[in-house]
């Protein structure tokens, strides 16, 4: 133990401790009457336990540029943690509940109209229609209202050879094109499903496929991880042919099927310290562990799959050492900070890996502590942490998140194939999670679907209704 | 910067912008400016016709400024400088303070990566990189690139290898660091690379160094563990390390809840089932509570041989 510094001495956490006694409390209580500080003073009492309980003893003194901003992070969230500084209602377990009529209210704002400023989001907003859809429904509201418009948006963002890109005129995108089929499930209509035009879509997935096994994002454009996601995310939903079309220039190459190389090549994104990169030899990341798993889950059961391409219990570790903690959220690659949106990325991973692996290995309690105190905006919408401001990305995030944490999964392969990349029809509701929860039935959001990530059935439904649709590659519908 | 327009410009005399068609009601729509609208017009009218020129150039360049996370118009500018068979310098010395005033940008590392691999030279490139890491030390999108060029160009070297542990120094929890460090030495995964003895002792006595000054730091835990894990060498090593940051015996003398993972793994093959199960238990009550049913997942294997192994 030469240069170690004793960590003992500051038991417990100084961090901690520091923070324990800003002053952020005074003024919460400040002009409340007593009956009601006292209230409020258990509550706190109760949060500050907890906290001591679950944070360890060991701290290391050595100040870096990653400690310092930890450290900021962490003076920024407790306050959160511990007491109410939004003035919300409190649950029985004395914790904010879920502000769904304001998150609602904040959802339907951000389906636009958006000044001039934004044109930065020009090329994203088939994904600002996702997150707000996938939010909304996540919240209990029913969507249909907007049906129509999600139609007509996305009609216009189809491009003439196949995919769907920004909007209209752009180039497709695998992650426009992932968006866009997503709203259109959800939103759940024949118009809907028939507005996509499955056959210039499955030649410009063939174009996207690389001899190495991965997908690029668009043509000419990067090749990483996100790229076989949405793909096969794609094929499964419109139930497209595994074949490959005969003008995919991977075909010069040997390869047959969409399926070819692709198991080898997820398995290369597998990294040192057990999570998943962009691409072989990048760095373990949340986000891309998700589309990795996910990605793994569509072309067959978790079970065979994960076990079958990634090393599972150097995964495990590696995901167990996302959660931050005492934040209780996650975080996306080591060293770095606690951000709401990896409350899907990496919680979303947990249903994947325990139908691969056995139940019971996260903490749920802790993922939804944060979602609720300290990922909610006073106005409405949910943010990354506590100081940023909220936008549908992170509001969309973090209600799946909190979907994860709330129901439990399991893998069921029945009898009888329904076709190719038909894995992911086989979820099954497995109850609510009961043990150790944080939150009452108000502050219950709705299942979600662990691949698609989408209102649980919405997916089954769509892949039902192209199973009975007739395909030919020269189609025209 | 004055706006720019098109509808009187001689130069562009020729072309009927193709205004945005949205439908009826879009949602997420943007109420664009005249300026970004326009050019927006020329550029889809262009694409339509297959159009690349210099004033094709001149345009992409445009909306960029007004909008750099434009990927169309990033890979249709890369197209066109590849059919004008145009000076990529040029384009290199244009990217430049692009990137740096578009720190999160993504598009722009792709379309550098596309212009590098036409050029094919990596000159200067890693003094670019290292400026913008001086801006944002863990940017993945640059961390990534650098990887590529490495790969691209065959950079395995001593002065790579250097400025690589210059960014460690600097902070030693600096993951992607640790990460581009890996990536030199052991390659990328699968991918079969031998790396001779001197080098793993080298790194060993590396990666132990940085761990002895903040053994709670999980970056250079993870890299030794994914050494021994590489190379499969034997954990004797290993755990007489591990051992200096944690004995489970001696539970108010414990410095690293890593080392105790370490040595949980260690006991567990070595079929020292009650000594593994005091490391996670010291872990699961003590030292990473919050990661408790992890760490009694991690019991349950040890009694479970067929799925432990």
């Amino acid at each position: 133990m030469a240069s170690a510094q004793d960590p003992t001495s500051q038991t417990p956490s100084s961090r901690l401790e520091e923070t324990l006694s800003t002053s952020a409390r005074v003024e919460e209580l400040s002009d409340s009457d007593y009956e009601e500080m006292e209230t409020l003073t258990r509550h706190e009492e109760a949060n500050q336990a907890y906290l001591k309980s679950i944070t360890s003893p060991i701290e290391d003194l050595l100040d870096t540029a990653s400690s310092e901003v930890q450290d900021e992070t962490l003076r920024a969230v407790m306050p959160f943690l511990i007491g109410n500084p939004n003035d919300f209602d409190l649950n029985s377990y004395g914790l904010p509940t879920l502000q769904r009529e304001k998150h609602v209210k904040f959802l339907k704002q951000s389906l636009g109209p958006f000044p001039p400023q934004f044109a930065a989001m020009d090329a994203s907003r088939p994904w600002v229609v996702y997150w707000c859809m996938q939010g909304l429904t996540a919240l209990g509201q029913d969507i249909s209202e907007y049906s129509d418009r999600v139609v007509s948006t996305f009609s216009s963002a189809q491009h003439p050879e196949g995919g769907f890109g920004g909007g209209h005129g752009q180039l497709p995108h695998l992650a426009a094109t992932y968006a866009a089929i997503l709203s259109l499930v959800i939103v759940g209509t024949e118009e809907a499903y028939a507005s996509i035009n499955r056959q210039t879509m499955y030649s410009y997935l063939g174009r996207m496929k690389q001899v190495d096994g991965g997908f690029t994002m668009s043509p000419n454009g990067e090749e990483d991880i996100r790229g076989a996601f949405c793909a096969l995310v794609a094929l499964s939903l419109l139930n497209l042919p595994l074949e490959l079309p005969p003008d995919a220039p991977a075909r010069q190459h040997g390869l047959t099927s969409f399926l070819d190389n692709l198991g080898e090549w997820v398995s290369r994104c597998q990294t040192y310290e057990g999570g998943i990169s962009a691409a072989p030899g990048n760095e373990a990341h949340g986000a891309y562990a998700f589309c990795g798993l996910g990605c793994l889950s569509i072309m067959g059961p978790p079970k065979d799959t994960i076990n079958k391409w990634l090393d599972v219990p150097a995964l495990i570790n590696w995901l167990n050492s996302r959660q931050s903690c005492p934040e209780g959220g996650f975080h996306g690659r080591g060293n770095k900070l606690v951000d709401g949106c990896y409350s899907h990325w990496v919680g979303g991973c947990w249903a994947l890996v325990e139908a691969a692996a056995g139940k019971g290995i996260w903490n749920r309690a802790a993922l939804g502590r944060y979602i609720l105190s300290a990922a909610q905006f006073k106005k409405g919408g949910l943010v990354d942490k506590p100081g940023k401001r909220p936008d549908a990305y992170h509001t969309c995030y973090n209600l799946a998140g909190l979907s994860w944490a709330q129901y439990d999964w399991k893998y069921e392969k029945s009898e009888g194939e329904r076709g190719e990349l038909d894995a992911p029809y086989h979820w099954q509701l497995d109850g609510e999670y009961t043990e150790d929860v944080v939150w009452d039935n108000g502050d219950m959001v709705n299942r979600v679907h662990p691949v698609f990530v989408v209102p649980f059935g919405k997916a089954e439904s769509c892949r039902k209704w192209f199973e009975e649709q007739t395909w030919s590659s020269k189609g025209t519908g | 910067m004055p706006q720019k327009f098109y509808h009187d410009d001689p130069e562009w005399a020729d072309i009927e912008p193709i205004a945005q068609d949205d439908g009826p009601h879009p949602l997420a729509a943007i109420a664009y400016t005249d300026e970004y609208s326009e050019a927006m017009g020329y550029l889809r009218a262009a694409m339509a016709k297959n159009e690349f020129s210099e004033r094709v150039l001149g345009l992409t360049e445009h909306i960029i400024g007004l909008n750099a996370a434009h990927y169309t118009v990033w890979l249709y500018r890369a197209k066109t400088l590849e059919t004008l068979n145009a000076d990529l310098k040029q384009e290199i010395a244009w990217l430049n303070p692009t990137a740096l005033s578009h720190l999160k940008n993504y598009q722009i590392w792709h379309h550098r990566q596309t212009i590098i691999e036409k050029l094919g030279s990596p000159e200067g490139e890693s003094d670019f990189i290292s400026t913008m890491l001086e801006q944002d030390t863990k940017n993945y999108h640059v961390w990534s690139y650098r990887q590529w060029l490495v790969q691209r160009f065959g950079l395995y070297t001593e002065e790579e290898l250097n400025w690589t542990e210059s960014m460690i120094e600097e902070d030693v929890r600096n993951n992607s660091a640790w990460n581009h460090r890996w990536f030199l030495v052991f390659g990328v995964p699968r991918d079969g690379r031998e790396v001779d003895e001197y080098t793993v002792q080298r790194e060993i006595a590396y990666v132990q160094e940085a761990i002895r000054k903040a053994p709670q730091n999980q970056s250079p835990w993870n890299y030794l563990r994914g050494i021994f894990k590489q190379t499969k060498r034997s954990t004797e090593d290993l755990k007489t390390f591990a051992l200096e940051f944690a004995n489970v015996n001696k539970p108010d003398d414990i410095f690293s809840s890593h080392a105790l993972d370490v040595l949980a793994d260690i006991y567990a093959e070595e079929q020292k089932k009650d000594e593994a199960k005091k490391a996670l238990d010291l872990l699961a009550t003590k030292f990473d509570p919050i990661r408790a049913n992890y760490w009694n997942y991690r019991k349950v294997l040890l009694d479970q041989p067929e799925v432990a192994a």
